[in-house]
Formats: structure tokens, C-alpha cells, sequence
């Protein structure tokens, strides 16, 4: 199955990944845009969707909302330019914890 | 809890029998499911292992290349690196599949991106800096990478997902369903003891009264 890529977010994160040659970026600001860019995405049928951090963390109820458990689309989380934000929790670790138990700490 | 039985279930024979092939499928159930389950964590703990080094990868690629933009906007000017962007040519293609891991379809990516000599990238030479082009390289590579990533990180989401509700089934079977009707074929069973020695003692009684009429 053929299907493509696309990017949300500032200005110099979409401007970077249309030099790598992405060329479906969506410059967003607000929550608001941020929720549509990622509505008209999934309704396009875009199969990845990179968005940086800041804006997932935002509007990270309405990406679970939207996605759930679905194969498609994929979203990958990355830091934008001023680098990647500390969480206070590392949600892969938080995961593997639940999942092993807790005699496998890691 | 230990003595908890399966309510409404008559002690008879019949159901006796129903109880225990009832228990027989559950102990069946529940072995498969266990053996699903450490499936699934043996699945898991092999992509663990890929993903450990993939994120921080993708991450310090992606930063280079951050540097590098911003040098070249800093030498180029936002505008003209933006405008170098819009021309450049689409390169990134991503083949999508979806392989079965014990019964849970994961996303397999086979992305196609051929890193790009400088004129295939689209945009002239004359007004850009070298910045630009080294900052095109970063991005084409972390855009690899985070591809890559996306794909393993979406798999573990799945599969933990999956481990979690066999976990909860295999559970749910050995905690409650199993030990629930063991007890309750248990009590049925004395019950129908109990039955069986009444009757017994009944028989003893009616024949001591038919004998002490006789004589």
C-alpha cells in the first residue's frame, strides 16, 4: 500500500522537513489549527504523521481520541528545535513497567 | 473468595458432568492463553532491544539538523531558506504493510529514501549556502530514521496493549472462572454424597420397620 508522510508543526520544523523533501507540512499555532492540520490528515489518508512534541502534548487528548489503538495513522512524536522537552515521565518506561510488572524494572 | 461457587446450578448429575467439561475447556483456555502471553513478552523483549538506541539516534540526528538550518537561516535569511525548501522535490516514498505478530496486525514500513545528490534536491546553487545543503542531508536522514522509529514505537504501543488484555484473561481464568467451578463441582459433588447416604440410611430404616413388623 502506497501512502505518504506528512509533518506538523512550527514554522522551522516543517521548514526543515520540506528540505529533507516531506513536502505535506502543516505550520500550526494554536491548539485549534492543530486539531484541524490533524483532522484533514487523517481524512487525506496520510499513513505517518510527524508532529513535534509541544504540539502533541497540547492536544494529546484529541490525538487519543482520534487514533486510539488504530494501526493507521501513525503518529511519531519529535523535539523540535529547541530540543527535545523533559517529561516528567518516560512514557515507554511507564509502559514496559505496566506491561512486564514490576520485577522488571529496567 | 475460596469458597466461592457458580450460583443457580442444581446439584445434579447432569450438571456435574457439564461442570466438568466446563473445567476442562477452562484449564485448556487458560494454558493456551499463558503460552500467547509469554509469546507476546518474548515478542516484545526482541523489539525492546531495537528500540533502545533508535529513539536517541533519530534524536541526535534530528538536532544536527536543526543546526544546521538555523545556520543557514542565520547566513541565507529565513525567507530564501524557506523558498530553497518549497522547491525542493519530493523524495520520501513509504511502502505500508502490516505483519501479524500472534494475531496482532503491526505496522511494517519499508520507506524509500534515496539520499539525493545536491542536484536532485531541487533548489539552485547560486543563492544558497552550503549550510542548507548539509541541513537537507540531516533532515533526509533523520527523516529515516524517525520513520523507523515510528514503526517500532507503534509496535510496542500494540503489542503491550495485546500483552495487557491476555494478561487479564489468563488472570481472570486462573483467579476466578477455574477455581469457581472447581468448588462448585466440589459442593455438587458432596451434595450428591450427602444425597446418596440419606437414601442409604432411608433403606436401612424402612427395612428394620418392615422387619420389626414381621415378626
Amino acid at each position: 500500500m502506497e501512502s505518504s508522510v506528512a509533518v506538523i508543526g512550527d514554522i522551522d520544523t516543517v521548514t526543515g522537513f520540506q528540505l529533507g523533501g516531506l513536502k505535506e507540512g502543516r505550520i500550526v499555532k494554536t491548539n485549534q489549527e492543530a486539531e484541524k492540520a490533524l483532522d484533514e490528515l487523517i481524512e487525506n489518508k496520510i499513513s505517518v504523521i510527524i508532529i513535534t512534541e509541544k504540539i502533541a502534548e497540547k492536544i494529546s487528548e484529541y490525538i487519543e481520541k482520534r487514533i486510539g489503538s488504530d494501526v493507521l495513522p501513525m503518529i511519531i512524536e519529535i523535539p523540535d528545535k529547541s530540543g527535545s522537552s523533559e517529561r516528567d515521565s518516560d512514557p515507554m518506561g511507564e509502559l514496559i513497567k505496566r506491561v512486564i510488572g514490576v520485577e522488571m524494572v529496567k | 473468595m475460596a469458597q466461592e461457587t457458580i450460583e443457580g446450578i442444581n446439584p445434579t448429575r447432569m450438571e456435574l458432568l457439564k461442570l466438568k467439561d466446563r473445567e476442562k475447556l477452562a484449564v485448556k483456555g487458560h494454558s493456551l492463553l499463558k503460552e500467547k502471553r509469554d509469546a507476546l513478552i518474548k515478542e516484545f523483549f526482541d523489539i525492546l532491544d531495537r528500540v533502545k538506541g533508535s529513539r536517541g539516534n533519530a534524536e541526535s540526528t534530528l538536532k544536527e539538523a536543526y543546526e544546521n538550518l538555523t545556520a543557514a537561516q542565520i547566513i541565507m535569511g529565513d525567507l530564501a531558506v524557506q523558498k530553497a525548501a518549497l522547491s525542493v522535490n519530493q523524495s520520501v516514498e513509504v511502502d505500508f504493510d502490516s505483519r501479524s505478530i500472534m494475531g496482532v496486525s503491526v505496522p511494517l514500513i519499508d520507506s524509500k529514501i534515496d539520499s539525493r545528490t545536491l542536484v536532485d534536491r531541487g533548489y539552485s546553487f547560486a543563492d544558497t549556502s552550503v549550510r542548507l545543503d548539509e541541513a537537507a542531508r540531516k533532515f533526509e536522514e533523520s527523516i529515516s530514521l524517525i520513520i523507523e522509529l515510528g514503526e517500532i514505537e507503534k509496535t510496542i504501543y500494540l503489542l503491550a496493549a495485546e500483552i495487557e488484555s491476555t494478561k487479564r484473561r489468563v488472570n481472570a481464568l486462573e483467579h476466578i472462572m477455574i477455581p469457581r467451578i472447581q468448588n462448585t463441582v466440589k459442593s455438587i459433588e458432596m451434595r450428591l454424597e450427602e444425597m446418596e447416604r440419606e437414601n442409604f440410611v432411608r433403606l436401612k430404616m424402612i427395612k428394620s420397620s418392615m422387619s420389626a413388623e414381621e415378626t
